[in-house]
């Protein structure tokens, strides 16, 4: 019983807790090590004396004292003055009721763990275990590298944080951009690891959830960026279409022609809400353009509907004049205009782009291969599907290319 | 805090003892910096060039000078600020408006705090 209820409390508040100890003392390792002392104490005492009327609450008042006890142990041990205590609660402190007890300082706990000043690697890695609360353990899976190795990398982190003195506060007006953009990039680069994984087998299932709530948090405390909007967004729209990307053989099924109706139709209505929200604050960043791709793709019903290809080329003609001539940009312009213009059309727009700037970047290579073979160059094609096949996709993507390879023998 | 603001800069932009034409302006601009930071700035100066540099070295427990910096690189230590700010964020907001010839970098070190006496 009193199991349940810890467990219950740990998940609905760990994260919150840490982060306000963490603002509170400003220091990472007195936050959590508090906070893992509380939960021990719980483990103790709860089954002998019973849960208490508000377990969260509990936890936090007993973390924060034990976290000023390890100040203080430290502080004598430096043989450092003793530090004035935080403040003491005030009247108006006190009249709040437990649920208003722990305040919600998740936002700058965010800013903190993706300061540009963070090694990269580490960022994402130090917000899911601080912000949301994920065990060492899961990040190192979801992550695929080494338990010691990614212990090694927050230890590291952390370190960093303190004493080169990143400050927990919510960034400066002339560096909010600049530190809005890090977390978006932490958040993003985060998600491509649970996205890459098309079957989505078990492994990062737990992990895609924690970006949706991770991204719903940052809107929450974020609600007039429109980036940050635009992300949740996004997130939603791929995992909205999870159960369609791959087929019953473990292939990869290309955006045009996975079924919508497996799609799963509640996030998509939750990206649109966020897509229009976004829209509103008339945005015309990167991400919200992103979106606006996504949503037209994800608006369609079913297969016998015709795919959205002339919305998705207008999409394209409009980011490639707000966002800037991108080299990537116009190799995806070229697959929308093979489905208006025809493959020639689109193979003529791709001679343009400079090869040599492409040359480690697979999608170039399996456009151009399916341009290929759609215009009978049967052995060209070949070629390219093999470079594509030299990168060592997933396995998903594997088993697509090599079918699409085969299938050319008998053309 | 304290921190260093430590300047690498390729230093043949300066001419030969770094005294050439792109030297003046930029000494203009670090002293309109000086100014600015008043109290903030506890010290510092510009470094002459690595052709005056002498090198003591230590290995296993043997001392030789050698002409030369530490090490030759692209980019060479020119100058350095110390400065007092409150947390890494300020500091940073200090290094970017440090003034540059050209390409370069400014890499920001937190000093080691005195020991309790």
């Amino acid at each position: 019983m009193s199991g349940a209820a810890l467990d219950g409390a740990v998940r609905a508040a760990g994260a919150r807790i840490t982060a306000a100890l963490a603002a509170r003392y400003r220091d990472l390792d007195l936050a959590e090590d508090g906070f893992a002392e509380a939960c021990s104490r719980a483990a103790e005492t709860w089954p002998r004396d019973g849960c208490p009327r508000d377990p969260a609450a509990w936890l936090y008042r007993t973390a924060d004292r034990a976290a000023l006890d390890a100040l203080r142990r430290r502080r004598v041990r430096e043989r450092l003055p003793p530090e004035p205590p935080p403040p003491e609660p005030t009247a108006e402190d006190l009249m709040l009721d437990d649920a208003n007890l722990i305040p919600d300082e998740r936002l700058r706990l965010i800013f903190v763990c993706c300061h540009p000043a963070v090694a990269p690697e580490a960022r994402a890695a130090l917000t899911l275990r601080l912000v949301c609360g994920l065990t060492v353990a899961e990040i190192a899976r979801a992550f695929l590298v080494a338990e010691p190795t990614l212990s090694q990398r927050l230890v590291r982190a952390k370190r960093k944080i303190a004493e080169a003195g990143v400050p927990f506060e919510i960034p400066r007006p002339e560096a909010w951009a600049e530190r809005l953009d890090a977390v978006l990039q932490t958040l993003e680069i985060a998600y491509a690891k649970a996205h890459e994984d098309a079957a989505g087998a078990g492994r990062h299932a737990g992990y895609a959830q924690e970006m949706l709530d991770l991204t719903w948090v940052l809107t929450e405390l974020l609600p007039q960026e429109p980036e940050a909007l635009a992300l949740a967004a996004l997130v939603r729209y791929a995992e909205a279409r999870r159960p369609a990307r791959v087929d019953e053989t473990g292939a990869m099924v290309p955006l045009s022609e996975q079924d919508p109706r497996l799609w799963r139709r509640p996030l998509i209505e939750a990206a649109n809400g966020y897509l229009r929200r976004a829209a509103a604050l008339d945005s015309d960043g990167r991400r919200c353009w992103q979106a606006a791709l996504h949503g037209t793709w994800c608006a369609r019903r079913s297969l016998d509907q015709p795919a959205p290809w002339a919305g998705i080329l207008a999409l394209y003609d409009d980011a490639l004049l707000t966002l800037g001539d991108d080299p990537v940009i116009r190799l995806n312009r070229a697959v929308a205009l093979a489905e208006i213009a025809g493959p020639e059309a689109a193979l003529r727009q791709l001679a343009m782009l400079d090869p040599e700037k492409f040359a480690g970047f697979p999608p170039y290579h399996a456009t151009r291969a399916d341009l290929l073979r759609r215009t009978g160059r049967i052995d060209e094609a070949r070629a390219a599907y093999r470079s594509v096949l030299a990168f060592d996709p997933a396995p998903a993507e594997r088993l697509w290319l090599e079918r699409r390879l085969a299938s050319l023998d008998g053309a | 805090m304290q921190y260093v603001l430590l300047i690498y800069e390729d230093e043949s932009v300066y001419g030969p003892d770094k005294n050439g034409p792109a030297m003046q302006p930029i000494r203009a601009r670090h002293m309109a910096l000086v100014d600015e930071l008043g109290d903030t700035r506890l010290g510092g100066s510009g470094l002459k060039a690595t052709a005056v540099a002498t090198t003591v070295r230590t290995e296993k427990g043997q001392t030789t000078v050698y002409d030369g910096p530490f090490a030759e690189t692209k980019e060479q230590l020119g100058g350095f600020y110390l400065i007092e700010a409150p947390d890494l964020d300020a500091a940073l907001a200090i290094a970017k408006r440090v003034p540059l010839a050209a390409n370069g970098a400014v890499e920001i070190r937190p000093l080691i705090p005195p020991m309790p006496r």
